[in-house]
């Protein structure tokens, strides 16, 4: 059978979605830097939030706790249109200096809103680790010495890190998954191209099931990374290993 | 206070709300001196040592490590509070403490265990930290071990990389609170032959135990807890053949 015959029985056009797969790796392109941008930015600023709720600061730990209550609440999508559609009805941004790189374009729009949409679950996430830093390590550590600083940054924050990672590997899928928020407000992602090619076009799957398998190779190559991560990282949690039965499982001399 | 002075508890009160846990206790320890503190559950032995720490704030009553006192002021609820927690810090890093349950820092090695307050609170070196911290693993027994993650040793391991840890700091004073009551009978011997070693070299001891052996044989002097005051206290010798009070003699045939 040749490939032509073996491509006639798939009942898509493979041979558009192949004549627009450079569209597609741009796509993937704005999927990724929109994604881990926003990783990479609400990862730092929910780090201080968390000490800051964890340690019950006076002031910053209800406002946080406002802050992370209302972005956890309320679905990515809404806080996306709210930022791109709706701060361009205040005359007072529009003539801001903000206005002009940054709050007219989708691009930055999207970054916004997904960073401190990740920030508000990773604050609390990482909240959660420390606060479950057990307690002897933590007097150990002030027994030994440590500053307050110096114990969250040697003690705490280490071990609460290690324990975040498999709740932070979720979150990173999540918010890969919700980046498709991005292909509502203009923006060319996966999904944005996806989108593109089914209008386009008038198909029904091709942009779709294109889109869809992209975004699983993607989910796939992050579980890898963080399988990875864990090994490394989460070693000291595994437990010690029992003797290896060897009597038990060795065959019987008797037969 | 004579000049040997290295430990030295003035009149300690502690409450918990209303519940008076430590009431007026007063210690010294000369250098050189093992403190055993007997008495049963509930007397207030671990909150006695975890007030020398400063792991509880006492209420009331004084702290002095080798004549340096502990300064406490009151805060504006009346409440008393360390007046300079650097002070405090400085004085915890003199003091090693060595917990019933361990609490080695579970994601570090053995090693790193071991490094921790050497670099991140002395500042010493490194390398000669490492040295350090290399010999005091030989001198526990465990210099095989360095690479592993404490979740993969035994209990008696465990509690002896806890010594070496503490001994890393060079302590002018060790307290232990129940070190060997976490373990499996058959572990129990490992951490007191490390205690007895270290008792030998002339370490400045206060020890919680129930290990009567270990109070009898080791501490120049046993003090006996009840309902938080210093029931009976002398050497060992006098305390154990000759109880002067009905509550240690209840407590020693309890514990027989
Ligand atoms: N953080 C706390 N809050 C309230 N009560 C406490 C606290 N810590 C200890 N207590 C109480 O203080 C009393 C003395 O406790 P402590 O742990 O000092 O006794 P212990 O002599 O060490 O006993 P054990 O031999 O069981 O370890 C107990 O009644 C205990 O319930
Ligand atoms: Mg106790």
């Amino acid at each position: 059978m040749s490939v032509e015959q073996l491509l006639a029985y798939i009942p898509l056009d493979v041979a558009l979605i192949a004549a627009n797969f450079d569209r597609f790796l741009w796509g993937v392109w704005m999927t990724l830097n929109l994604t881990f941008l926003a990783l990479l930015i609400g990862g730092i600023i929910a780090i201080p939030m968390a000490i800051a709720r964890a340690s019950n600061h006076r002031l910053w730990n209800p406002v946080i706790w406002g802050y992370t209550y209302v972005f956890r609440g309320t679905p990515l999508l809404v806080q996306t249109y709210l930022i791109y559609y709706g701060l361009g009805q205040f005359t007072v941004v529009r003539d801001s200096w903000l206005w002009d790189p940054i709050l007219s374009s989708a691009w930055w729009c999207a970054l916004i809103a997904f960073t401190l949409n990740t920030a508000a679950y990773t604050t609390e996430l990482l909240r959660g680790a420390i606060i479950d830093t057990p307690k002897g390590e933590v007097e150990a550590a002030i027994a030994t010495g440590h500053s307050y600083r110096s114990r969250m940054r040697r003690i705490i924050l280490p071990s609460a890190f290690r324990r975040a990672i498999p709740a932070y590997s979720n979150e990173v899928i999540f918010m890969l998954h919700g980046s498709v928020v991005a292909s509502t407000i203009t923006l060319q992602d996966i999904l944005g191209v996806g989108r593109w090619l089914n209008g386009r076009y008038y198909l029904a799957y091709e942009g779709f099931i294109t889109a869809a398998l992209l975004y699983f190779i993607i989910v796939f190559a992050i579980t890898r990374v963080f399988r990875w991560i864990e090994r490394r990282y989460l070693r000291h949690l595994t437990r010690r290993s029992e003797p290896t039965p060897s009597v038990e499982l060795a065959p019987s001399p008797i037969r | 206070m004579t000049a040997n002075s290295a430990l030295k508890i003035d009149n300690l009160h502690k409450s918990f709300g209303p519940h008076q846990v430590i009431k007026g206790v007063s210690m010294e320890a000369q250098k050189g001196d093992v403190i055993a503190i007997l008495g049963a559950s509930g007397s207030g032995k671990s909150t006695f040592l975890r007030c020398i720490n400063l792991l509880e704030t006492p209420n009331s009553g004084d702290v002095y490590l080798g004549g340096e006192k502990i300064r406490m002021r009151k805060n504006r609820h009346g409440e008393t509070i360390p007046a300079d927690i650097r002070q405090v810090e400085r004085m915890r890093a003199r003091l090693a403490m060595v917990f019933q349950g361990f609490n080695l820092w579970s994601h570090m090695t053995v090693m790193e265990n071991v490094l921790e307050g050497p670099l991140y609170v002395q500042g010493i070196p490194k390398s000669e930290a490492r040295d350090k911290a290399q010999a005091l693993l030989a001198k526990v027994g465990l210099s095989d071990r360095a690479d592993y993650y404490p979740a993969h040793l035994s209990g008696g391991q465990q509690q002896r990389v806890a010594i070496a840890r503490a001994l890393a700091m060079d302590p002018d004073v060790m307290l232990f609170d129940e070190p060997t009551s976490a373990l499996d009978p058959e572990l129990v011997g490992e951490v007191l032959s490390v205690m007895r070693d270290l008792a030998e070299e002339g370490r400045t001891m206060l020890v919680v135990t129930h290990e009567m052996g270990f109070a009898r044989d080791v501490s120049s002097k046993t003090v006996f807890l009840h309902q938080g005051e210093i029931c009976e206290e002398g050497p060992p010798s006098q305390l154990f053949t000759n109880p002067e009070t009905e509550q240690f003699r209840a407590f020693l045939s309890r514990m027989n």
